[in-house]
Order: C-alpha cells, then structure tokens, then sequence
C-alpha cells in the first residue's frame, strides 16, 4: 500500500469516528488532538486503522508522534514489513 | 488423610472500602476549570471522592478495614498474619503506612507488617504473593489483609485527569475462605515493561501522559490477556467471563479497553459490542463512577460494585484486569456466588457513598490546594480535626472515623472522631 492510499485511510479513519470533523481540516501539519480527538477518540481511530492495515502494532509506538505525517509514516513502514 | 492433599481454595474472605466524607461532581470540575463539556462522554465519570486535610493514606486504610474486622471473631482476627499496604503515596523512605495500620486496627504483635509499590498494580501483586503464601498451606488457617490505600494530589494542571481522580482505600481479607471471590488457581497472565506513563516524583505532585498512559493500559490488556489464555486451557473472551471488573482510571477507558479486547479476541461480538459492554461491565462501573481513580484499589472498589449491582443468581466467573503505570499489569479471574453478593451487601458501601456531602466548586478547589501538603513530612505539625467539625457531621450515616491530628517529631498522630452526628 502507497503512503498517499494510507493518508486516505487516516482521513476515512477520522470521518468513521470523528463524523463532525470535516474532511478537509486533516491535513498532515496537525495532531489528531486538533481535530478534536481526546484520548479515547484517539485509540479508536488508531486501532481502526491497524485492523484494516493487519497490523499489531502496540499503541505505544503512537504517544509521542508530533502530527498525522507522523502517523502515516510510521503505518506506511510498518505495513511494508 | 490423602497423601497429596489439594492445595486449599484461597482467595477474598471480605471486602470494604472507604472513599472518603466529601465529593465533588464533575460537572461542576468542568465547569470550574473551564474544561470542554464535550469531553465528558468519553469521560463517563460522574463524581469523585475528596479527601479532608485530617484524612490520609493511614485514615483511608483504617477506616476501609475496620468496618470489615469488626465482623470477625477476636480469635480469626488473630489469625491475619500478614498486613500489606498499597499505595503511591507513601509517608516515609522507610516507615510503612502499614507499621501505623497495623496499630490503629490492634492486629496481632506476630503479624508481617509490609508496604508495597507498583503505582495502581501494587495490590494486585500483594493479594497473589498473599495468595501464593495462604495456599502453600504453612500456616494452615492464616488470613492475609491487603489494603490498598491512597491520596490525590493532581490540581488543575492535570487536565481531564482531576475530575476522574478518587481518594480512599479498599481492604481485601484473604484467606481459605474465599467468600468473595475464589481465585482461579494458576489462572494468571502478567505483561510488565519499563515505561514513564505517570509517576508521583515528589511528595506534591504527579506527573501524567495521558495518551502514554491509556495506550499503554490498552496494550498491557491484550499482552496479559494473551498470556492468561497461554496458561489456562479454552478460554474465550465471549464466554469464559460471565462478568468483567477492571482497573478503572475513568470509566470511558474501560469501554475503549472492553472494545479493544472484543475487537482482538472476540470477532464474533462485532455489531454486539455496547450490549455485552452493558451487560458484563457496565455494574463494575458504577462506583468507579462516583468514586474516582482509586489507584491499586480501584479494580476491587470495581468488583464491590460489580457484587453489588450484578445479577448473581448461583455463581459467575469473573475475569479482572490491574494495571499500574510503569508499567505492570495482570489479568486474572475467579469465582463469585450468592453469598459473595450477600457479603459485600452488608458493608453497605453505595450507602456509604451516598453519604458523602457534597462541595461547591470553591470548597473543593481550596481543598485540593491544602491537600497537596498532605505527603510533605514535617517534623512538628498540628492538625486541628476541629477544624471539620461539621464535615464529618455533614456525612449522612453515623459512624466513626481516624483522623490526623498532625505530626510530633516526625511521629504520627490520630484519633477517632465520630460522624454523620449531623
């Protein structure tokens, strides 16, 4: 799967569990904290896309990601393994 | 006799908490700190315990156990060899919270007198070391009193964490009597690994990352659940467990661990989720909710809600899950009857919560600012009770409780006061 596909899922992940965001407010620049996502909104968000990636990634691996780049980029190399 | 006698069924004989005389509702924290109301669903807390300037780790203690010893015949009670406090918010480098517990509640001169840390874990770990010890059947009869006691600290620098923060104690008797909860023998899975989630490193203040923290929690769940089902034989998530208590920070992070957990070991639960969450978990919760984080014991005030809001018509197996920053966590399990309702009723803990008083926003804010020095050791301090007077007869069921009436070089005092005289 391309980063760009993965970018897509993040935005689909956000609008699945997150439907009042608006689709063109996740940009790369922010945290999903920006958008409005507390802790919890944040872990489903993340294991919705580890589910649809197959992965098993621990939840660990995302507390210190500055922003969504971040995030793709850690799924898109994970999913490349 | 048998040759090879079974190991005796040990597990909780008895158990009672204490959350304190006074609460606040978390609306009204919300409103007070200018936090996001639309937080507070995923929060799913709805008050919490506050403590009073003459309450601390020992009062909690105490005032958790006693209620439960003066169940007991005088000759069983000198049967508790081992008294073990739990806590993060320890009085001393060296003097245990238990050396004071252990002389307010007159146990036995030849008890072992411990405390242990492990931050919210720690007394998950002492109730299976205490466990391992009653069943090793060396002191045939012994009983073990585990008492998971703590204070909060957190301001409003701590965010979304203050309004879900508790204060009290829960004491846990076991023995080979397991009235409460028979543990499963053997039934265990533990998941540990070095981590700065959350940590208390001074006397005044906690420091938290919260997403560290639930993630962590999240991950710890599916590794000690893994390791649970390595070690006992057809265990299935859907259907082992006919109820579920767990370590509850707030109780949105135990819905997010309960999706988690179905997502990874129960496929067949997909578009069932909410109703098994409503069903298995949901009585667990509804102290948790009124209480607050209650540290290492929070998974046992969990239970206590579960026994006492659960339909237990025979006997139920119940799966539970600890967690403590850190990072440590297990998952375990055991067996609840009837009579494991019928014990936990007459502690009368949600009347005891329902009587707690209630705080306006600027009484509470006041109390959490004098609170903080709650730890800090002083050589010489007075703590006048009288001060509270009316607080303590402010609680709406009469009964007595410790208090700290302050510290004469270095050494702790404390006297019984009555309550709910009002």
């Amino acid at each position: 799967m391309t980063r760009e596909e993965i970018a897509r899922m993040v935005s689909q992940a956000v609008a699945a569990i997150l439907p009042a965001v608006p689709a063109a407010s996740v940009t790369g620049d922010r945290h999903l904290r920006q958008l409005g996502a507390d802790s919890v909104d944040r872990v489903e968000i993340i294991t919705w896309l580890l589910e649809r990636l197959g992965l098993s990634e621990p939840l660990a691996a995302f507390a210190d990601l500055p922003d969504i780049d971040a995030m793709v980029d850690l799924l898109h190399e994970r999913s490349r393994r | 006799m048998s040759q090879s006698a079974p190991a005796p069924r040990v597990g909780i004989e008895h158990l009672n908490v204490y959350c304190g005389l006074v609460k606040a509702t978390v609306p009204a924290i919300f409103h007070g700190r200018g936090l996001d109301p639309s937080r507070m669903d995923n929060l799913m807390m709805q008050e919490r315990s506050v403590g009073l300037p003459c309450e601390d780790p020992v009062t909690n203690a105490v005032n958790a156990a006693r209620p439960l010893l003066e169940r007991l015949p005088a000759a069983q009670r000198d049967r508790i060899e081992l008294l073990v406090t739990s806590t993060e918010s320890g009085l001393d480098y060296s003097k245990s919270v238990a050396s004071y517990v252990h002389d307010q509640l007159s146990l036995s001169r030849h008890c072992r007198v411990v405390e242990v840390k492990q931050a919210c874990y720690a007394a998950t770990a002492a109730i299976q070391l205490a466990a391992g010890y009653l069943a090793a059947g060396v002191s045939p009869g012994a009983k073990a009193l585990v008492i998971a006691t703590d204070v909060a600290l957190v301001d409003e620098h701590a965010g979304y964490a203050e309004p879900a923060m508790g204060s009290g104690a829960a004491a846990v008797l076991l023995s080979e009597e397991p009235r409460v909860l028979a543990l499963d023998p053997g039934a265990f899975g533990c998941y540990s690994f070095e981590t700065l989630d959350s940590a208390r490193p001074g006397p005044t203040f906690d420091v938290a990352d919260a997403d560290r923290s639930l993630f962590t929690y999240l991950d710890c769940l599916t590794n000690s659940f893994r390791e649970y089902r390595r070690r006992v034989v057809e265990v299935d998530f859907a259907t082992t467990f006919d109820f579920l208590a767990m370590h509850t920070p707030f109780a949105g992070m135990v819905r997010a661990a309960h999706r988690k957990l179905a997502r990874e070991y129960a496929p067949e639960l997909a578009g069932r989720v909410d109703d098994d969450f409503r069903r298995r978990l949901a009585p667990s919760l509804s102290y948790p909710r009124i209480v607050g984080n209650l540290c290492s014991g929070s998974v046992y005030l969990a239970l206590a809600s579960l026994l006492d809001h659960a339909d237990v018509a025979t006997s139920a197996r119940v799966g539970l899950y600890a967690y403590g920053s850190g990072c440590s966590a297990e998952f375990f399990s055991g067996v609840v009857t009837a009579d494991s309702v019928a014990a936990v009723a007459a502690m009368r803990i949600g009347d005891q919560l329902a009587a707690r008083s209630e705080l306006s926003f600027d009484e509470y804010a006041a109390l959490v600012v004098e609170n903080r020095q709650c730890l800090v050791p002083e050589r010489d301090r007075r703590v006048d009770p009288g001060r509270f007077t009316e607080r303590l007869a402010s609680f709406g069921q009469p009964r007595e409780v410790l208090v700290f009436t302050g510290t004469k070089d270095f050494h702790r005092g404390y006297e019984w006061l009555p309550a709910g005289a009002g």
